[in-house]
């Protein structure tokens, strides 16, 4: 399930992984936004260039939308009603790395595509593929890579990343 | 680690990643219970995010430290709407943009996993927990009509609206028993400055002075305002490096700083002042005519002999002690708790003050605060005589009712009080506070409070330095427990029962606290708005205010001293020692001061008792023996740590352990000196003598490793950083290679 992407001036981390299936209380579908629509990744986890998380987007962002689009679909109206309690809904975390590292998405974007020539913005989602896969053809998302030491190492070590052990653990 | 095992060699080799190929990293490929995590964490989104707000990049909010009572302002960084650090704020005067290890450990209260979520309430004997409603229900229907004076507040220290919102409370009912209690406090030299200087609590200006004479101010660790006069003792190092000099039975944070650290028999230092004023009256010819005739009478009778018989110190270092002063002037002499925690306190701050209208130091190092302009604002300083005064009125019947705030004193009260059977006669106790402890254990009804980051407040700390601030206290974060309710909104309720009229359209403490800061005097406000006015001061942390300082006067009482006479069945003196940290013990239950090893003998975790090596030997103990220290008021074990900075004639032992009853973190842990405290008070003022308790050291036989940072306590000769010469270097190191 590698993807050969072909980001300039980047070459993509090497391993598997076959998460489990986590159920999430709307199975929202990426394929339907980032694909079909697509609709920019950071457009709705719009803190992932700012900061050291993606951010999950706002129920605001959301409805933002579907007050008009697809308002009858069965899952929009579940969001709807989460909307109208007031209540975010809670999603069940996939994508994880332990509380001992440091990891920060605004600086990976900014290496692989913002100073990072001849990468147009629009082609974000072949970038946030290398940790997450190939998102943007999932429904709900799971977990692919193994995010797990090896698989940034051997990245750091192909991309020129850093390799002092503090960058990642502080 | 079965099923996921890394062998030796595969670690080995991912310990060499730097120039490793791919295949050494396979230790690292290996699937962790960490890594694995899918699905078991919920993340929730904003509803609508706060435009300010990113998830990931801290926030900075300002407001003000709670952990003593200097009033440190803070900022804390604050990320999902969760305090994850404070620092010092920058713009304080107090502190600078300091903060010191009780400050940095505040969070460690805020997020304590003992903090007490709920109210709990005295059924058949045993406390259990209900809720908020019922228990106020249950303190409105006991305290309501309780006439005035039978019920009372014993508290810490407190200042600013609170206390404002707490007298008034207090008219409603018409009472006048507020008892504000600390241990540590600087009582007697402040009931010394209102009467030699005609104000409790001037500046004192370390910047200014070229030398410090402190006799046991330990301002560097827990003396008053100890952030503040660290960045002044730094200023006052730096450049024409001053000189100071410590005088102390037991070596404090500050006494190891010093250039000149003198031990002292215990409560002689007042001796040891008039003998430095003799020798600066006879020696060095400083004009005496600023002192009343009686005064140099009684100088006139210490010299330097006399005063090496009475204190210990030697006769040259008498002398020498007061050439500096000499020397280097204006200079600054100070005393703390190991001066005048005595029967003689008040006589031996007396006289080291004498030394500042002697030396010149009044109006030059020693300067008017002018007090803070608003009165009602000011911080209630504590007292120990507070607690036996409480005690004494709780002894004989006169209260029903009493609630205790900010204050632990059945930890703290010396065990000749019996303050736990007097506090057994009041019928209904309230206890307000974040933890359960042994006062709490008594209690009727405990309310738990809201921690200092979730509360709105003001504070005006006792020591005012060259910039007068009020602090800002304002939430951090949202409260952790939905049952707990801050200080002021406790405050504010209770009095919304006595006076609706006044206080019925608050709809809360912060309604309160807004309103009332917007009637603070115009020129506190520089003609701001309302709005504008509350939200830089929220913003800032801090209000600067400013007022005109008179000056000071320089009265010189009655110098007579007295000192106690040797006690034979109890050879030595203890010393109670105040840790920067433990402090009276009201932090022993954050876990980061009790692993943080004390500043001068690197201890942690437990208490211990510092002998002089001599006495050490006389005894025939080493490190981590137990010995049994018994005083006419009962006995603590503790193990030696054998140390130079103490006197020969004293067992020093801190204050903060030996909880009964305090969380998972301080219960069960070493001993508290302050049990075994005689019945002394100093004989002016009523303070609690802490420091004129005699004692008796025994073997117990018993002996385990100190737990103890560090190996020795000495450079064996060798100096911090090696120096020579250029001519030195030049003849032996230089060679051909130097021009
Ligand atoms: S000195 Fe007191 S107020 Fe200042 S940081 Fe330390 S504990 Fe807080």
């Amino acid at each position: 399930m590698d993807v050969q992407a072909e980001v300039p001036n980047a070459v993509p981390p090497v391993g598997e992984h076959k998460g489990d299936k986590v159920p999430q209380p709307i199975e929202f579908p990426h394929d339907i936004h980032a694909d079909k629509n697509g609709i920019n990744c950071m457009y709705c986890h719009t803190y992932a260039r700012r900061s050291k998380v993606a951010g999950i987007p706002p129920t605001s962002k959301c409805m933002g939308c579907h007050t008009v689009i697809a308002t009858d679909k069965p899952r929009i109206k579940q969001l709807t009603e989460y909307w109208e309690k007031h209540e975010p809904p809670q999603w069940n975390k996939v994508h994880d790395v332990p509380d001992f590292v440091h990891f920060t998405h605004e600086k990976h974007l900014r290496r692989f595509i913002f100073d990072n020539e001849g990468m147009d913005v629009s082609r974000a989602s072949e970038v946030c593929a290398f940790c997450h896969g190939d998102i943007k053809k999932m429904t709900v998302a799971n977990k692919v890579k193994p995010l797990n030491m090896g698989f940034c190492v051997r990245c750091h070590e192909k991309n020129g990343g850093p390799s002092d052990c503090w960058k990642c653990h502080k | 680690m079965s099923g996921n095992e890394i062998n030796r060699r595969d670690f080995l080799k991912f310990m060499g990643i730097g120039g490793a190929s791919a295949a050494a990293l396979s230790g690292c490929d290996m699937p962790t219970t960490v890594t694995l995590e899918e699905g078991k964490e919920k993340v929730a989104a904003y509803l609508v995010p706060e435009e300010y707000v990113i998830p990931g990049v801290g926030v900075w909010f300002a407001s003000t430290c709670q952990q003593c009572g200097a009033g440190c302002g803070v900022h804390g960084r604050v990320r999902e709407g969760r305090l994850l650090k404070v620092e010092g704020n920058p713009d304080s005067a107090i502190n600078w943009g300091g903060l010191c290890q009780m400050g940095q450990a505040g969070l460690q209260g805020h997020y304590n996993p003992d903090r007490l979520s709920k109210p709990l309430v005295r059924k058949n004997g045993s406390l259990v927990e209900v809720s908020w409603n019922e228990a106020w229900a249950l303190v409105e229907e006991k305290t309501s009509a309780v006439k005035g004076d039978r019920a009372a507040w014993l508290t810490g220290s407190v200042s600013g609206h609170q206390a404002a919102l707490l007298s008034k409370l207090q008219d409603s009912v018409g009472s006048k028993n507020h008892f504000v209690y600390e241990v540590i406090n600087n009582r007697v030299a402040e009931a010394v400055n209102e009467a030699m200087l005609g104000e409790a609590v001037p500046r004192y200006r370390f910047d200014k002075a070229k030398a410090i004479l402190s006799f046991g101010a330990d301002f560097l660790g827990t003396w008053v305002s100890p952030v503040h006069f660290t960045y002044e003792y730094a200023g006052f190092r730096s450049g024409d490096r001053g000189v100071l000099i410590t005088v102390e039975p037991k070596m404090t944070l500050t006494g190891a700083n010093s250039d000149l650290w003198v031990a002292i028999r215990p409560g002689t230092e007042g001796v040891l002042a008039l003998g430095i004023a003799n020798v600066l009256l006879t020696k060095h010819q400083v004009d005496g005519s600023r002192l009343p005739a009686a005064a140099r009478d009684a100088i006139a009778q210490y010299t330097p002999d006399k005063v090496t018989e009475i204190t210990g110190v030697a006769g040259d270092t008498v002398v020498k002690i007061a050439t500096y002063l000499k020397q280097r002037s204006p200079s600054l002499v100070l005393s703390g708790a190991s001066a005048h925690d005595h029967a003689n306190g008040y006589q031996s701050a007396a006289a080291i003050m004498m030394l500042n209208v002697l030396l010149g130091n009044v109006g030059q190092t020693i300067e008017s605060s002018g007090g803070f302009p608003v009165k009602e604002l000011t911080a209630k300083r504590g007292s120990s005589k507070a607690l036996a005064d409480f005690a004494a009125l709780a002894d004989q019947g006169a209260l029903d009712v009493a609630f205790i705030y900010g204050a632990n004193p059945v930890f703290t009260a010396p065990a000749h009080m019996k303050f736990a059977d007097k506090l057994a006669k009041v019928h209904f106790k309230v206890a307000l506070t974040l933890f359960a402890d042994e006062t709490t254990a008594m209690a009727d009804v405990v309310l738990p409070l809201a921690s200092p980051y979730e509360s709105w407040g003001t504070m005006v700390a006792a020591y005012q330095p060259q910039e007068m601030t009020l602090g800002m206290q304002q939430p951090l974060m949202q409260p952790l427990y939905a049952e707990t309710r801050s200080f002021g909104d406790v405050l504010l309720a209770l009095l919304k029962k006595r006076n609706a009229a006044d206080y019925q359209r608050y709809d809360d403490y912060y309604a309160y606290l807004r309103n009332a800061m917007t009637q603070l005097p115009a020129g506190l406000r520089q003609g701001k708005s309302d709005a504008e006015f509350w939200d830089t001061t929220v913003q800032k942390g801090l209000l600067k205010v400013s007022t005109t300082a008179p000056a000071l006067k320089a009265n010189v009482p009655d110098l007579t001293q007295k000192t106690a006479a040797a006690a034979s069945d109890f050879p030595f003196h203890l010393v109670p020692s105040a840790r920067l940290g433990l402090w009276d013990g009201r932090h022993a239950n954050l876990p980061w001061l009790q692993e943080a090893p004390d500043q001068v003998s690197k201890v942690y975790w437990d208490s211990w008792a510092e002998l002089h090596p001599k006495t050490a030997a006389q005894l025939g103990v080493k490190e981590g023996d137990f010995i049994r220290i018994e005083s006419d008021q009962g006995a603590i074990e503790a193990q030696v740590y054998v140390f130079k900075g103490v006197h020969p004639e004293v067992v020093a032992v801190p204050m903060g352990q030996g909880h009964e009853n305090y969380g998972r973190y301080a219960s069960k842990r070493g001993v508290n000196p302050l049990k075994i405290v005689s019945a002394v008070t100093d004989e002016k003022t009523g303070e609690i003598a802490t420091h004129a308790t005699r004692v008796k050291i025994t073997k117990t036989g018993k002996s385990s490793q100190l737990p103890r940072l560090g190996g020795s306590d000495r450079q064996a000769g060798r100096r911090l950083v090696g120096t020579v010469t250029a001519d030195v270097f030049r003849k032996t190191e230089g060679g051909s290679n130097v021009a």
